[in-house]
């Protein structure tokens, strides 16, 4: 995508926090006056002389008009609610009923406004990660008559609503393209390949490469077949066959850490409503409570039962980031916070001291699941259930994997005592993560229903205040309470691992971007 | 004959009606979460589930729904597909073509091969001949054929660098691309439409990257024919008509191949029209190994995800395959045994 269209802004290098301007003449901050001081507005200049792919000169009001047209369009499972959170301090256009909510479009109309040759955002509260959301591949602008032209929104805000939520197959951008990009789309044949040919209008430096062709290979061995035979440049290589690719010659080899992470969470309190996973649903030694987790005895002796060690260096040779919170490593505000170590012995005494001695005397069983196919959660899920069932005859976990889509559903549905699963940032800060895994109402946090207030009231600090120390200290001190309240297990930050072939240059790594994106004005050969 | 032949289609209807309702009822029993969580991918997403399942009306009763998508079919709307990311109609003509194109080469030469083998193994019953071909029916028929196209890949591509994966060669597909008027997609088969589009290089390219999976589809799947083929000319030669045949002055090659093969070739037939009709669903092994994604691809990319238009339309389409190659093979019964009257 955004190969093909440009936004405003873009990460500057690998940094998260920097931006340099794209179709932005500058980056607006509060010493150029782009950005007000009580961090609510945001003017942008637009960089003139720009075409689009069909012709067209960029102008302020395609910049208006895109950031309208694809808030007003919002699909479910679409990454508009981040913009959309931003400008109208609502994540979605439609309530939790699916109906659209009364004004919105209304509020969207206000919150971007043209102002002569600027382009001016209305926030109605601050909101620190408000430029990494414009440099997110949903920010990017299109030509607005040729939009219109195509079925797009006709730009008058009462039609809005017939614009909304477009069903699968009916968003008429869908299978064309027509941006200001270094690229323009030669053809695209889903799923089995995309076609970039140079775009010679293009405003910046011409790229290198002419035309690049992105193939879907599904199996490994073929692709790492295409990678040796230089009929492929970069394949994508899957955790596991890092050290095949690390024994190959003739590549140039690069390491990025993710902006992700993956935990095992731990619900509190489970439904218990014929629940295979919680076995009788009493502590009789057949079954756990539906509170089992609730316990923080419980919580702090599965923590203590997890080597992370051996977990590194046996499952990923070493190749991972073993995080302390969800607030990784690259993250604002990041630090490291104390970790429940490995010691079976803590664990023991934790499990002793639980339910009053109930869980050790009469022992317990539960299923610990993680979804099909993925090779560090089964680890991890084993690893776990082994070191806790060593402890004491009594306790029996059965580990058992689940489709990836039946997982989604089941632990929404709490049926999961312990549920391992993975969060990617939308937008490269804090919120995005803590949030999600601590506010009650965060998307980890509320199906493992841990409920701090104290958590809750500085989510909502955090995200509302553009101040450093502030927000500095607001995130601090969740990544202690972290710790302290045991609420999940961090597992790890994964390391990508991309292969080129050797004359290829160019590549510039980010935390933002997994190994499927490659900016190919970058590369040459 | 021709009553027969539109009491067959008749039949089809029925015949797709119950398909569509098995597999519509065994679809019903994932619940309407799941069926919307084919709508999402990340944990982001997750939280459109009970949107998605009132959007498209997945906790209707089951009629209802049945209906509301019969409906549909009927007006010539099979839905969306997730996987193709285009209306499926329009999707299975993309991967259709690729299927077909590697099934019109490998189903003749399974044939072809898998009846002089059986002809020969038999008629050289407990010869070197006969024991190396018995040997080879079994190891094709036992190879894992996800593993022995991997082999192929690994020695003919990786070691020699003759038979690249996947369709046809970049260069000539960047080509083509450059002249969308000069290129015609007639039939979706570059082995053909490089002809029709006096482009014979395009042909010969296909052909090349087509070499490697039709050896491993015609080594996998002749062992099969091979053996019915034997055992129907095994138990041909050891009836009374042959040795008359002989005394009458009837040379071996007339009684093996006039005589013997053509009684034995019945069961074969049916085989082969079967292994035929099967065939065109793809083979996932061979379409993901070469990187061809055909029909077997997008069935197998289709049920993992739980792509519920696609899976219901494969079944309708596999539906009026069998009917088809029942019918023909019916018709082929015979012509081949004019003892067998079709009424």
């Amino acid at each position: 995508m955004l190969n093909l269209y440009e936004p405003l802004v873009f990460f500057k290098g690998s940094s998260t926090d920097g931006f340099i301007s794209v179709l932005a003449a500058e980056v607006p901050t509060l010493e150029n006056g782009g950005i007000s001081a009580d961090g609510k507005t945001y003017t942008f200049e637009i960089r003139k002389g720009v075409k689009f792919h069909e012709g067209g000169d960029l102008t302020p009001e395609d910049v208006v008009y895109s950031f309208k047209r694809n808030m007003i369009a919002d699909p479910d499972g679409g990454p508009q609610w981040m913009i959309l959170e931003a400008l109208t301090g609502n994540g979605s256009t439609r309530d939790s009923d699916g109906k659209i909510i009364p004004g919105v479009f209304e509020t969207i109309d206000k919150a971007v406004e043209l102002d002569g040759d600027t382009v001016v955002f209305h926030l109605p509260k601050p909101y620190p990660p408000f430029m990494g959301i414009l440099a997110y591949a949903s920010s990017v602008i299109l030509d607005k008559e040729w939009a219109m032209a195509q079925g797009c929104w006709d730009g008058d805000i009462a039609n809005a609503a017939q614009y909304n939520n477009p069903a699968p197959g009916h968003e008429p951008l869908q299978k064309i393209a027509n941006g200001t990009g270094a690229f323009r789309m030669k053809s695209w044949e889903p799923s089995r390949q995309f076609v970039f040919e140079r775009f010679d209008g293009y405003w910046g430096g011409k790229p290198s490469i002419e035309t690049a062709i992105f193939k879907y290979v599904k199996e490994w061995s073929t692709r790492k077949l295409m990678l040796q035979n230089g009929d492929a440049d970069r394949v994508l290589v899957d955790t596991p066959y890092i050290p095949e690719v690390e024994a190959t010659t003739g590549l140039r080899l690069y390491q990025m850490p993710q902006l992700a992470v993956t935990a095992a969470c731990l619900c509190q309190k489970v439904n218990p409503a014929g629940n295979p996973n919680i076995g009788s649903g009493k502590l009789d030694g057949d079954g756990i409570p539906p509170d089992f987790f609730a316990d923080m005895d419980i919580r702090k002796a599965f923590l203590h039962a997890f080597d992370r060690e051996t977990y590194k260096t046996d499952v990923f040779n070493g190749l991972v980031v073993m995080p302390t919170s969800p607030n990784i490593e690259g993250l604002p505000y990041h630090k490291d916070v104390p970790v429940y170590e490995f010691d079976l012995e803590k664990s023991a005494e934790h499990l002793k001291k639980a339910f009053e001695g109930q869980v050790w005397d009469k022992g317990f069983s539960m299923v610990l699941t993680h979804n099909t196919g993925n090779e560090m959660r089964e680890a991890a899920a084993h690893m776990l259930a082994e070191n806790i069932m060593s402890l004491n005859p009594k306790f029996r976990i059965e580990v058992r994997n689940v489709d990836w889509k039946d997982y989604l559903v089941q632990y929404r549905n709490f049926m999961y005592p312990i549920f391992i699963i993975g969060w990617g940032a939308d937008y490269a800060d804090p919120h995005n993560f803590l949030y999600t895994f601590m506010h009650s109402q965060g998307v980890y946090g509320r199906y493992m229903t841990y409920k701090n207030d104290e958590v809750d009231r500085l989510c909502t600090e955090g995200i509302e205040t553009a101040d450093f120390t502030k927000r500095a200290e607001v995130y601090g001190r969740l990544q202690d309470i972290w710790y302290e309240d045991a609420v999940a297990l961090p597992l790890y930050q994964q390391i990508d691992v991309r292969a080129y072939r050797d004359n290829v240059k160019g590549f510039v790594p980010h935390p933002m971007f997994n190994q499927e994106w490659e900016n190919l004005k970058l590369l040459s050969k | 004959m021709i009553p027969f032949i539109l009491r067959r289609l008749l039949f089809l209807i029925l015949v797709l009606f119950g398909v569509s309702v098995l597999i519509f009822g065994i679809l019903m029993t994932f619940s309407p979460e799941r069926r919307a969580a084919a709508y999402v991918t990340t944990p982001q997403q997750a939280k459109d589930i009970p949107n998605l399942v009132r959007q498209y009306g997945l906790d209707d009763p089951v009629y209802v729904q049945y209906v509301r998508w019969m409906g549909e079919v009927i007006t010539g709307n099979l839905g969306w597909s997730l996987v193709a990311a285009r209306p499926v109609g329009e999707a299975f003509w993309r991967y259709f073509p690729i299927t077909l194109e590697l099934n019109l080469f490998a189903s003749p030469l399974i044939i072809w091969l898998g009846i002089w083998l059986g002809t020969q193994s038999a008629i050289h019953r407990n010869t070197a001949f006969d024991h190396s071909a018995r040997v080879f029916a079994i190891v094709g028929w036992s190879l894992p054929t996800f593993l022995f196209a991997l082999v192929l890949l690994m020695v003919f591509y990786g070691y020699f660098r003759m038979f690249p994966p996947g369709i046809l060669d970049d260069s000539l597909s960047l080509y083509i691309m450059d002249r969308p008027d000069a290129f015609v997609r007639y039939t979706g088969m570059y082995t053909i439409d490089g002809l029709l589009n006096g482009m014979p290089a395009v042909s010969l390219d296909a052909l090349r990257h087509l070499v490697l999976p039709v050896t491993t589809q015609v080594i996998v799947v002749v062992a099969l024919l091979m053996r019915v083929m034997r055992s129907g000319m095994i138990e041909e030669l050891s009836k009374d008509y042959v040795v008359p045949a002989r005394a009458k002055g009837a040379d071996l090659k007339t009684v093996h191949l006039a005589h013997a093969r053509k009684n034995a070739l019945i069961p074969v037939v049916t085989v082969a029209g079967q292994l035929v009709g099967l065939s065109m669903e793809g083979s996932i092994a061979v379409e993901v190994v070469f990187n061809r994604q055909g029909m077997g691809w997008w069935l197998a990319e289709s049920a993992t995800q739980l792509d519920m238009p696609v899976l219901m339309a494969m079944c309708l389409f596999m539906g009026v395959v069998f009917v088809l190659t029942n019918l023909t093979i019916d018709i082929l019964y015979a012509a081949i045994d004019p003892r067998i009257r079709l009424a």
